[in-house]
């Protein structure tokens, strides 16, 4: 799905836009708020379907960010009307992460982006 | 290629900080022509062990060697230590406090997940400290064709 596609799906806005990575496409999606969860998970997952992955959480740190990173996925959905600060999108920008937010709640944002083809973890482990 | 040492200090509760070492780890793993699964079940080890360090001790540090064969990874701290090792082990087991599940750690998988992407894990502690060695091995497999 085109992030512009998805950036009106769910009301969104994009905070780096001057992100000189920034992909165009989200097709597959993860959401939790705790990262060792992540992390756990998300290590099966083929590196290489990260480009049009994200990680939709309500945790706008540093941490999110980072563990984007490690996983490869490069884009982050926050929700629930999370803005991050200043120094948390200037780190987005040097990593190379496309940052979005949406004021809807967690639940809303995933059943519009499920409804829209944006494929689950489970997905990619079975086509995989 | 040449062998890499670092070393890099960790700081109590320095939350903003805490992924740098796995960031830097990354950047060099990718240098070296390894592949982007390898280097993010290293990453992802490392990452895991600075948070333990980050949101459990008063402080340590790491020291990340890589050469050919073994990237070569130990953390040490200076306490409280764990009280079980057994327990911190168990998956969803978690002592973390509330300023580590509001920056999204305290899942109680930590230490189970570096447990899982490691060749090899020696964890020994006491009041004084902890010490997390951390072996992963480099095959042909493991770099970009």
């Amino acid at each position: 799905m085109e992030l512009t596609a998805v950036l009106e799906l769910i009301n969104a806005k994009q905070f780096n836009q001057e992100c000189p990575r920034c992909i165009k496409e989200i097709n597959y999606a993860f959401v939790c708020d705790l990262m060792s969860d992540a992390l756990m998970l998300l290590k099966k997952m083929p590196s290489h379907i990260g480009a049009h992955g994200a990680l939709v959480t309500g945790l706008v740190t540093n941490q999110a960010l980072r563990t984007a990173e490690i996983l490869d996925l490069e884009t982050i959905i926050f929700v629930r009307g999370k803005t991050p600060s200043q120094s948390v999108i200037e780190l987005a920008d040097e990593i190379g992460i496309t940052l979005i937010g949406t004021a809807l709640t967690m639940y809303r944002t995933s059943g519009l982006l499920f409804m829209n083809n944006v494929k689950s973890y489970e997905s990619v482990l079975e086509e995989n | 290629m040449e062998s890499y040492s670092r070393e890099f200090k960790i700081q109590k509760n320095d939350i903003g900080n805490a992924g740098t070492v796995a960031s830097l780890t990354k950047r060099e793993l990718k240098r070296r022509g390894l592949t982007r699964d390898f280097v993010k079940t290293v990453t992802i080890g490392i990452y895991e062990a600075e948070i333990n360090v980050v949101i459990h001790s008063y402080g340590g540090y790491c020291v990340v060697k890589i050469n050919d064969d073994i990237v070569d990874v130990i953390f040490q701290d200076i306490g409280p230590g764990i009280e079980c090792i057994d327990s911190a082990l168990t998956p969803g087991f978690s002592t973390a406090s509330h300023y580590a599940i509001e920056n999204g750690f305290g899942a109680g998988m930590g230490l189970p997940n570096i447990q899982s992407v490691s060749d090899e894990m020696k964890l020994t502690s006491s009041k004084e400290g902890t010490r997390l060695h951390m072996k992963f091995n480099i095959d042909g497999d493991c770099y970009e064709s």
